[in-house]
């Protein structure tokens, strides 16, 4: 089995660069000041919600704003098991998996039959209702949402070990874990049929494939990947709550992935860094212009917006993608 | 076929980055964080945008505004009070959020007056306002369970709580009202449940009750409260939210010709912030509301007189009890600095707020209850009636004081006299 | 029985507003093939420049022209400069399903976020037109005011108008052909872009005035229309993106469904109730309850 050969030595590269990326992260860890480790710990959530889009419409080509919407469920199923059950903290973030995986199924099995802007607006008017469905239910906790408590790092780390240090660990070791998944997923049989279905879905089913049920699946497994990246999210604010996954989380998702090259998934990190950024540019600008805080809500949905638009329009595929055309065009000299 | 990566390459390249980052150092700490020999820097997260912002937008300039008059009279012992104000929208997670920027980013010595029930609730766990020892000083909500000193050591009330506020209301329906069929407006959380609890010990019991959730307030909800109160046929209306929800149901029930006797809730009351949002003045005459400070515009108390003076100066906003709210902290606040000694650190700050925190000035009538086992501020209201003008009145002519607790105590009247305002409205303690 | 005629009076009201949000949603997607998310950020700026002129004049109706106006322009400058762009350079790999419907979204963050800048996130309110006190029918008052019959009243007009205008115009001619079958369009000499601008111009102005009978009655916000954008989503869903007569039926049938749940349930449950016949109606006809057998879909 020749095949087998080839593919254990990639295997084992890969696992390795993993192991790598996680050393370096927590040497670095160890070294910045608190603030930067507490982005560390949204930047590591990010990347697995984006790796969710990146499965979703970049290689199952169906364009969904829902998936803050799959995090919410995420979150709330990871705090309510963790505060009505009294489990350990693994408990919690799988049942956030599970949770967000059935809704995903649901929300999947209406969605098959959708194409481009039907899905699109379904998805949309849940990421709008979100909040009024969360506020609906009591045991829901409203508007200002329940608190989801983690607990101290364990002591033996000591005094300078800060609770926002433990979130970035525990984040970042489970978004290195689900992007080792998920690259695997997607470079199995299972991202090679979705591709073909996005590419031509009648000549895939001419192929023998079930395409409703791989559009099914990929929503299954992108809304449990979300449900992580919501788990993770709650953990790192301590709280969930309807306004923490708005609408503008899920644009934001949707603009990460585009700048990240939407069916790209070694771009996640690069995107997710940059939505972690735009706070924070947006915050200079600000203060450079020397507004009031006021002004400073609406820049970074500004940066977003405008960001959103010139990569559609110029990059839509990703920004590695133009740099491969240059490239070429550079060898075809 | 298959290229060989430099696999060696890429062993080299990650020890070398390994290593580079064992040699980044961290950042050197400060002698006490937000205090320097020039400046104290202070933080507010509060809604200056969104569905909760009218009126109370305006306590963050009102309070920077006092302190950049207090800066150019030679500030708190040479340094000056610079204000950063962040806005969270009245959304708890962005609370977090910008309050983490205040603490990690920004540095501040302490926050002051961050507003919300919820924001705090959800700011003192995540970002752990307690065990980072950060000092909130004059918290912008009323809700008694920040009246817990063991649970929120370092944070210190303002405001009465909505149980005392509740309490006192149920004496005075008990009083003038008894023989009515009352209805309950209120907002369904922390803050309206608050309430909720009082009225249910003081036995209080309420013909209509409707709770609302926070954010759906507008004119479609407000249409559902009215057709509700009138056909439960509520005399007495007590309502317990934000002014923005205040506005579509006097709104409405002007439009309906509902007329019932109006108990507005301290924190949903402001005259002109209502009119900004659409009612009709007259709707407002002969409305009830519990009331901890003189009408801000009654220039005939000492404390008015001075902040409308500092208010026109610094200021660019008409007076009314938000900038009234936010200057009396701005007092309260530079009372606390000045108490805790030239030598400012956090520590000293939470020892002066406990020691010397009840004595300090200001525009309330009721006593301050800091103290080494308790960090609650004010804690009483008396009725005031509301006129044709919106202006308000002490109902019955004369202000009639009632302190009480959060708790099972007894509603009683308090013949409590406050300290005069400092000349000049510039602490000298 | 007088709570029922209450409650389909007001949802009269209610879907005449949908009617002109989903009529405007229909109008582009027949003629471009993409549902312009942007038409509620559209509506909003549209609202924001009426309630300047409306604040500054105290007259309603100017400010409703100029909202119509405003409207016209922005939806005619989005098919010209941002549409055209997009086709142009988003129309190969896997991104080109997803980049017009991306694109949209994008551009209604944008809208909202420099309407946001300008004006700032302040709730404003606009003086209604007409009062807002129910009529009084005997002994009691309903909640159905005399805004709202403006309201009816105001929609029906530009209803009949385009009604008119595409039935019996060369121009609504055009507009139909170019939707339909763009290239024989060309081929019988009719500039199919020039008229594709022109149909969002008309979307734009439909929506403003949408956005400034809504706003009489409520406070204006950067995200004050947003619900509507969904609503006018599914109610053009409901008649079938294709027709629009169906999105104006699908439109009042969901005003009064809602106003029904708004009455007799309570407010939490709109929503829900919203997104549950969307699902429905994508679930059983998925091409609306007004369409005729197979219609064009993405």
């Amino acid at each position: 089995m020749e095949l087998c050969r080839e593919v254990r030595p990639a295997v084992r590269k890969k696992i390795l660069l993993f192991i790598l990326l996680g050393w370096v992260l927590l040497i670095i860890g160890d070294r910045v000041d608190e603030l930067r480790v507490y982005q560390g710990a949204q930047i590591a959530m990010y990347t697995i919600a984006l790796a969710s889009i990146v499965l979703l419409t970049g290689y199952s080509g169906q364009v969904s704003l829902g998936n803050g919407a799959m995090m919410a469920v995420g979150g709330y199923a990871a705090a309510l098991t963790l505060n009505n059950l009294q489990t350990p903290i693994w408990f919690a973030f799988l049942m956030a998996i599970i949770a967000s995986a059935i809704f995903g199924a649901i929300l999947g099995s209406a969605a098959a039959r959708l194409s481009g802007p039907y899905l699109a607006g379904t998805t949309l008017a849940l990421a709008v209702g979100l909040p009024a469905i969360a506020n609906q239910f009591s045991f829901l906790g409203g508007e200002p949402g329940i608190l989801f408590d983690v607990g101290f790092p364990p002591e033996r780390f000591g005094e300078e070990f800060t609770q926002y240090k433990w979130f970035f660990w525990i984040s970042s070791v489970i978004a290195l874990v689900a992007l080792y998944i998920t690259s695997n997923i997607l470079s199995s049989r299972f991202g090679r049929t979705w591709r073909a279905v996005r590419g031509n879905a009648l000549a895939a089913e001419l192929a023998g494939v079930n395409s409703s049920r791989m559009k099914i699946l990929a929503f299954t497994i992108s809304s449990a990947l979300a449900g992580l990246a919501g788990a993770v999210f709650a953990m790192n604010i301590s709280l969930v709550a309807p306004g923490a996954y708005s609408l503008a989380l899920s644009f934001a998702l949707v603009t990460g992935a585009v700048l990240a090259g939407i069916s790209s998934l070694p771009g996640v990190g690069f995107g997710a860094l940059i939505l972690v950024a735009i706070p924070e540019i947006a915050d200079a600008i600000a203060g450079s212009l020397g507004s009031a805080d006021k002004l400073n809500n609406y820049l970074p949905g500004l940066i977003v917006s405008v960001l959103l638009i010139l990569s559609v329009i110029y990059t839509p595929n990703g920004p590695g993608e133009n740099l491969r055309k240059l490239l070429h065009k550079k060898h075809a000299k | 076929m298959i290229r060989k990566t430099g696999g060696r390459r890429t062993w080299f390249v990650a020890a070398l980055l390994a290593a580079g980052s064992l040699f980044a150092t961290s950042l050197p700490v400060q002698a006490e964080t937000g205090v320097s020999s020039r400046e104290i820097k202070l933080g507010i997260t509060l809604p200056l945008t969104g569905a909760a912002s009218p009126g109370y937008n305006k306590i963050g300039n009102a309070l920077d505004a006092y302190f950049k008059y207090v800066n150019d009279n030679g500030g708190v012992y040479g340094r000056k009070i610079k204000l950063i104000q962040k806005n969270d929208e009245y959304s708890p997670q962005l609370s977090i959020a910008k309050t983490n920027e205040l603490i990690l980013k920004d540095k501040v010595f302490a926050l002051v007056g961050p507003l919300g029930t919820a924001n705090f609730t959800a700011v003192h766990k995540s970002v752990g306002i307690a065990r980072r020892k950060v000092p909130a000083l004059f918290l912008n909500t009323g809700f008694s369970g920040f009246a817990n000193k063991k649970s929120y050591p370092t944070s210190f009330t303002i405001l009465p709580s909505y149980a005392m506020e509740a309490k006192i209301v149920a004496q005075f329906i008990k009083e003038n009202l008894s023989d009515k069929k009352l209805g309950l407006v209120y907002q369904n959380d922390e803050f309206g449940i608050d309430a909720l609890g009082a009225f249910k010990d003081a036995g209080v019991k309420f013909d209509v009750s409707i709770p609302y959730t926070s954010g759906t307030q507008s004119a479609a909800t407000a249409q559902t409260w009215v057709s509700q109160l009138a056909a439960g046929g509520a005399q007495v209306v007590v309502f317990f939210g934000v002014t923005s929800a205040t506005a579509p149901l006097l709104a409405v029930s002007a439009a309906a010709k509902y007329a019932p006797q109006w108990i507005l809730g301290s924190v949903g009351s402001d005259p002109l912030t209502l009119r900004a949002l659409g009612v009709p003045v007259a709707v407002l005459n002969g409305a009830l509301t519990p009331a901890g400070n003189p009408s801000p515009n009654d220039t005939s108390d000492e404390y008015i007189k001075q902040f409308q003076e500092i208010n026109e100066k610094y200021n660019n906003a008409d007076f009314d009890d938000y900038v009234l709210q936010g200057m009396n902290i701005g007092l309260m606040t530079v009372q606390a600095l000045r108490a805790a000694g030239k030598s400012l650190t956090r520590a000293k700050l939470i020892r002066a707020m406990e020691t010397k925190g009840s004595s300090f000035a200001s525009v309330a009538y009721s006593p301050l209850g800091y103290s080494r086992t308790s960090n609650v501020g004010h804690t009483g209201y008396y009725m005031a009636v509301m006129d044709a003008k919106g202006d308000r009145k002490p109902y019955g002519g004369s202000v009639v004081l009632y302190t009480t607790d959060s708790g099972k105590g007894p509603v009683v009247k308090s013949n409590f006299k406050r300290p005069a305002m400092p000349a000049k409205g510039l602490p000298t303690n | 029985m007088q709570k029922v005629f209450e409650t389909i009076l007001i949802g009269l009201s209610t879907g005449s507003i949908y009617a002109l949000m989903s009529l405007a949603i229909v109008l582009v997607w027949r003629s471009t093939r993409v549902v312009n998310f942007a038409q509620a950020g559209q509506a909003m700026a549209s609202t924001y420049i009426g309630f300047e002129i409306a604040s500054r004049s105290e007259i309603f109706w100017l400010g409703l022209v100029f909202a119509i106006v405003a409207g016209a322009l922005l939806g005619a400058g989005v098919d010209y400069f941002f549409m055209r762009v997009l086709f142009k350079h988003a129309n190969s790999g896997p991104a080109a399903v997803v980049a017009p419907v991306i694109a949209t979204l994008g551009l209604l963050g944008l809208i909202r976020s420099i309407v946001g800048l300008t004006w700032g996130g302040e709730f404003k309110s606009i003086q209604t037109p007409a009062s807002t006190n129910g009529f009084t029918i005997g002994e009691s008052t309903i909640p159905f005011s005399p805004l709202n019959v403006l309201i009816i009243v105001t929609t029906s007009i530009i209803l009949i108008a385009l009604a008119i205008l595409f039935q019996k115009t060369n121009l609504g001619l055009a507009l139909r052909a170019s939707a339909y079958a763009p290239e024989i369009a060309q081929l019988a000499g009719i500039r199919t872009a020039r008229t594709r601008t022109i149909g969002w111009a008309i979307a734009g102005g439909v929506g403003g005035v949408a956005g400034m009978l809504v706003t009489a009655n409520n406070f204006l916000s950067p995200y004050s229309l947003d619900l509507l954008l969904v609503f006018g989503f599914i109610a053009a869903v409901i008649g079938g993106l294709e027709s629009m007569v169906g999105a104006v039926v699908g439109a009042f049938v969901l005003g009064i469904g809602l106003t029904f749940i708004l009455n007799y349930v309570g407010t939490s449950l709109v929503f829900i109730g919203g997104f549950t016949v969307l699902i429905l109606v994508l679930i059983i006809k998925p091409d609306g309850i007004m369409s005729r057998g197979k219609a064009r879909r993405a």
